[in-house]
């Protein structure tokens, strides 16, 4: 196992270089001047050919790749990632400043994925082909076929354009006055829940809660649907095995045979899986927050990509990037650990 | 065919266990009668996908769909095994029978200890502590002759080599002192130096325990080495069964003569091989008469429209065939040798 | 073959995919004759009227714009919005239409060069192994990195608007799925004795890979691929409702739902007002996508116990 996770970490920054460099070269596809944009901020110091020129020496948009390339990794390294039109800010600022809304969505939103999506899918495969089984499957295959962007629009629409049950943001204006201005609310995680609840603040973290349920129903659907899908033929291939044969001819109980001896083989494929998907909800996230106008990471994505805001738009892919490498990384290390074969040998 | 009721333990009558595919009706088992007795192993050869293994689980009621059980009795202690409830069953398998299977490397759970697994049947069954149920874990292990036992109770079944898996399945299986053991081919996935051990080991613990055993295989070498009574099938059929000594000496059923005579000799010249022709039929296609007839050197137009009965020949000696003077002339030839 | 044809048949949930992916069909072909372009361009949605608020079903051309049809001299071959029209007075049903020509040619062309460049690197990669394998299987592992519609959006943005681009966006981060599933497939088949009986007979490796290999190992990439084209259609469908995918005015089904995103709230006092502007295209991609899926999954559990070797 360790020779495995060496490896594996190994080829952490060759990855990591790769997809900066995948990056680089998308955005080399812009004219130095374009690209030139996404650092400047004050039209005035565009004024003169003279000063674009020596902006453009500044930054190395026009030396030969290689050391262009170097310089923005250094440049990126030291968090300059440039200015986003579409939030009037530095990007790292503007990230920074987003990222906790998508943190508290995604984390929020990870539970029911995995709850239900797991525990559904290992009903549907002990009740193979009966009707409890179809109906699920059914139910999970509208679930991936329902794009986000649908089924949050029919969110919205039921729940706040018809009910006005769940508004859209992340905040009631009442509230925002008290959780970013407000002399005595201390933001600790800037996760607007947890910081309601550690300041004793319940109207807060109800409405904070309120916001966020139809952005959570929406980001999880399809998430779901596809772990479902997932759970039920790991399974379903589990409960065919040997094994689970070997266990009934000793006597176990049914409940032991499905829930111990087949679905423990059964999630290490899941785990592996699972891990990626959450890592994939943050696509998700883009849609959804737009929808419900969520001030979160993707959000901002989308209205940078929208206004052309190339500096912002290079910049989030490479975090999403790097986020993901990341993850899979510690899915992939998860997996050594969790399964006996791959750990002791 | 039943010699002394005293001693009965196990009596299988008409059993016939079909699969019902999309592709049309398998006969898997189609009328079979044996019985076992205390203390004594029968053995079932038979090549592959002849019923062997599924007459197992069907005695077990293990059976997979689409699998069904159709009709007959499976008489354990007296008591039909097929109008049992699944919860009964429960609580006889493992306890009053246990199996152990072909493949020890898949028939253990990957992810739980070989301690876990022997010691699982033991605080289902009795209700002990996982303490004690592990120290009887150990013990068993040694039994079964598996250095370091502390040891290997923790560790996972890919550390063990194949025949120390199948030594731990034998602990598994013997763990509660089941009094009928069924074994399905347990030694074809192994070496043939280890299959001897294992046999060995078998035989010791059965004496140990006067235990029954059904062991089912192809292999005549390990059926001449274990077993007391044998039930040759084909086919879904039991066609012929009778004591070790009289298959062995004075078969009667074409197929067991060409069983017999397929193992190579050294002691007499041999230019060719002697095999039986042609390959097991088709289990959706069945030939008509009986099943054995396309291959058979005997076979007669009669073969061919009328499946025989199983005829009992004499005391102890059943043959489901029409032509079986026939083969005692082969056998008067001299062409069999007892093993 | 003949097997799993009946069998996408006689299952219920294949059998109601096949119908829907029929009706797509129908419609696709027939667009000219159910719904006549008004203009040079087909695929350039008539406005009904200027107003930016989108109007109902049964909406009847403004007279402005019948007046510039006039003026051009052109035959106004219809003038009743059926569907209604979104904001800025597009026709939703001819969108509709004209937008499932767009969605066939979406999900088509992109599944099947994705596909052919995924085979294509995963075989070699598989099949050659040592140093090629690990070069490849990194640069595929670089790929996959990026979130799907994260990097298509960055590319649409780069590249600009235009189906076109989003196609190269959608095959470029595509390919990467179908390369691991044949590489998969092939690792174990090329350990089969039949392979190595072929290389010992001196068959060159291009056509062992072609001849043998492929053709026992390309079942399950088409059965992605069926999957596939639906989320294609998705992808290709959210890239334009958040902004960067078809021009305005695209026939394009999230084209349409993006027109659409303004106006769900409805007005005060009226919220289901606008509801015509996300039903209508909502269905359609909805229904697209389930066709494919219940097909693709039908075809999945077919190919599952063939791969098992069952009966």
């Amino acid at each position: 196992m360790l020779s495995y996770i060496i490896r594996r970490l190994l080829l952490l920054p060759i990855i990591l270089l790769g997809v900066t460099f995948l990056i680089f070269c998308v955005f080399s596809l812009l004219s130095p001047m374009e690209r030139l944009a996404t650092y400047v901020h004050d039209p005035a110091t565009l004024k003169s050919a003279q000063s674009i020129e020596r902006l453009i020496d500044k930054y190395h948009l026009d030396d030969p790749f290689p050391l262009s390339y170097i310089n923005w990794i250094n440049r990126i390294v030291h968090l300059d990632l440039g200015w986003s039109q579409a939030a009037n800010q530095p990007v790292w600022e503007a990230i920074c400043q987003r990222f906790p809304a998508t943190l508290e969505l995604v984390l929020y939103s990870i539970i029911p994925v995995i709850l239900v999506g797991i525990w559904l899918g290992v009903i549907s495969a002990v009740h193979h082909n009966d009707m409890l089984d179809q109906t699920i499957r059914v139910t999970a295959i509208i679930g991936w076929s329902l794009p986000t962007f649908i089924f949050g629009l029919f969110v919205l629409f039921i729940f706040y354009g018809i009910l006005g049950w769940l508004p859209p943001g992340r905040l009631s204006a009442w509230a925002q006055d008290i959780v970013y201005t407000g002399a005595n609310f201390k933001s600790y995680t800037r996760l607007v829940t947890i910081d309601a609840l550690l300041n004793g603040n319940i109207p807060i973290f109800l409405d904070a809660l309120r916001h966020l349920i139809a952005p959570i129903i929406t980001l999880s659907y399809i998430s779901w649907a596809f772990l479902l899908r997932i759970t039920r033929s790991s399974m379903l291939d589990t409960l065919r095995k040997d094994y689970v044969r070997t266990a009934r001819a000793k006597g176990v109980d049914e409940h032991t045979v499905i829930h111990l001896h087949a679905q423990k083989n059964a999630m290490i494929p899941v785990m592996t899986i699972a891990g990626m998907m959450i890592i994939r909800m943050m696509a998700g996230v883009v849609i959804t927050e737009t929808i419900f106008t969520y001030p979160g990471l993707g959000f901002w994505a989308a209205s940078s990509a929208q206004q052309l805001d190339y500096g912002s738009v290079i910049s989030f892919a490479l975090l999403f990037a790097t986020l993901m490498v990341l993850g899979n990384l510690i899915v992939d290390i998860s997996y050594a650990l969790i399964d006996p074969r791959v750990r002791l040998e | 065919m039943i010699k002394d009721n005293k001693k009965l333990l196990l009596e299988v009558k008409n059993l016939k266990t079909y699969f019902f595919t999309e592709d049309g009706i398998v006969k898997a088992v189609d009328g079979v009668d044996f019985e076992v007795y205390k203390g004594e192993t029968l053995g079932v050869v038979g090549e592959s996908a002849c019923g062997k293994s599924v007459t197992a689980f069907s005695i077990m009621r293990l059976l997979d769909y689409p699998g069904k059980t159709v009709s007959g009795e499976v008489i354990f202690k007296g008591e039909n095994l097929l109008k049992k409830t699944e919860d009964e069953m429960r609580r006889i398998r493992g306890k009053e029978i246990a199996m152990i299977f072909q493949e020890p490397m898949t028939a253990l759970n990957p992810v739980l200890t070989v301690g876990f697994q022997i010691s699982e049947a033991l605080m289902m069954h009795f209700k002990i502590s996982k303490k004690e149920a592990l120290k009887k874990s150990i013990e068993l292990l040694k039994k079964v002759e598996i250095p370091i036992p502390e040891q290997r109770v923790n560790e996972y079944p890919h550390q063990l080599s194949g025949g120390m898996r199948q030594r731990a399945m034998i602990a598994m299986a013997m763990s509660c002192d089941p009094t009928l053991l069924i074994a399905d081919e347990p030694t074809t996935a192994l070496d043939v130096t280890i299959q001897a051990q294992i046999l060995d080991l078998m035989k010791s613990l059965l004496r140990e325990f006067n235990g029954s055993l059904i062991m089912i295989t192809h292999d005549l070498g390990v059926i001449a080495e274990i077993a007391d009574s044998i039930a040759v099938m084909y086919a879904g059929k039991i066609v012929e069964y009778a004591d070790k000594r009289t298959i062995f000496y004075t078969p009667l059923h074409p197929y067991t003569f060409g069983l017999l005579t397929s193992i190579p000799r050294l002691d007499v010249e041999m230019k060719r091989l002697n095999v039986i022709p042609g390959i097991v039929p088709n289990p959706l296609h069945f030939p008509t008469g009986c099943k054995f007839n396309p291959r058979c050197r005997f076979a007669t137009n009669k073969c061919r429209e009328e499946e025989p009965p199983l005829i009992k020949v004499e005391e102890g000696h059943l043959v489901r065939c029409w032509n079986i003077d026939k083969v005692v002339k082969e056998v008067k030839k001299g062409l069999l040798v007892g093993v | 073959m003949n097997r799993t044809l009946r069998k996408l048949f006689s299952n219920a949930s294949s059998l109601v995919g096949i119908v829907l992916l029929f009706v797509f069909i129908i419609i696709a072909i027939l667009a000219p004759v159910i719904a006549p372009p008004l203009s040079e361009d087909p695929y350039q949605i008539p406005r009904m009227s200027w107003d930016v608020n989108p109007q109902p079903p049964g909406f009847s051309m403004s007279d402005n714009i019948r007046d510039i049809y006039d003026y051009m001299g052109k035959d106004l071959k219809w003038d009743i919005s059926i569907c209604g029209t979104a904001e800025g007075g597009y026709d939703i049903f001819y969108g509709l239409i004209w937008g499932t020509r767009t969605a066939f040619r979406i999900g088509l062309i992109t599944v099947a060069i994705a596909a052919f460049i995924g085979v294509f690197i995963g075989s070699i990669s598989a099949y050659f192994g040592g140093w090629i394998d690990e070069i490849l299987m990194r640069i595929t592992d670089i790929f996959l990195s990026f979130p799907f519609l994260v990097a298509a959006m960055v590319l649409t943005t780069i590249l600009g608007r235009g189906l076109d681009k989003v196609m190269i966006a959608l095959i470029t981060f595509g390919w990467m799925g179908y390369a691991r599933l044949i590489r998969g497939s092939i690792l174990s088949a090329k350990e089969e004795t039949y392979v190595m009986a072929a290389k010992a007979l001196g068959v060159k490796d291009i056509k062992i890979i072609w001849k043998h290999l492929l053709p026992n190992t390309i079942f399950p990439v088409m059965v992605q691929a069926t999957m596939n084209i639906g989320s294609m259609v998705i992808t290709a469908a959210a890239l334009s409702f958040l902004g960067v995918g078809a021009p305005v005015g695209y026939a394009d089904w999230g084209q349409m739902v993006s027109f659409a995103r303004n106006w769900i709230i409805g007005s005060p006092g009226n919220a289901g007002q606008y509801w015509f502007t996300v039903f209508y295209p909502g269905i359609f991609i909805v229904l697209f996508v389930l066709a494919w899926n219940l097909i693709g999954d039908t075809l999945r559990d077919i190919l599952d116990p063939r791969l098992r070797g069952e009966l």
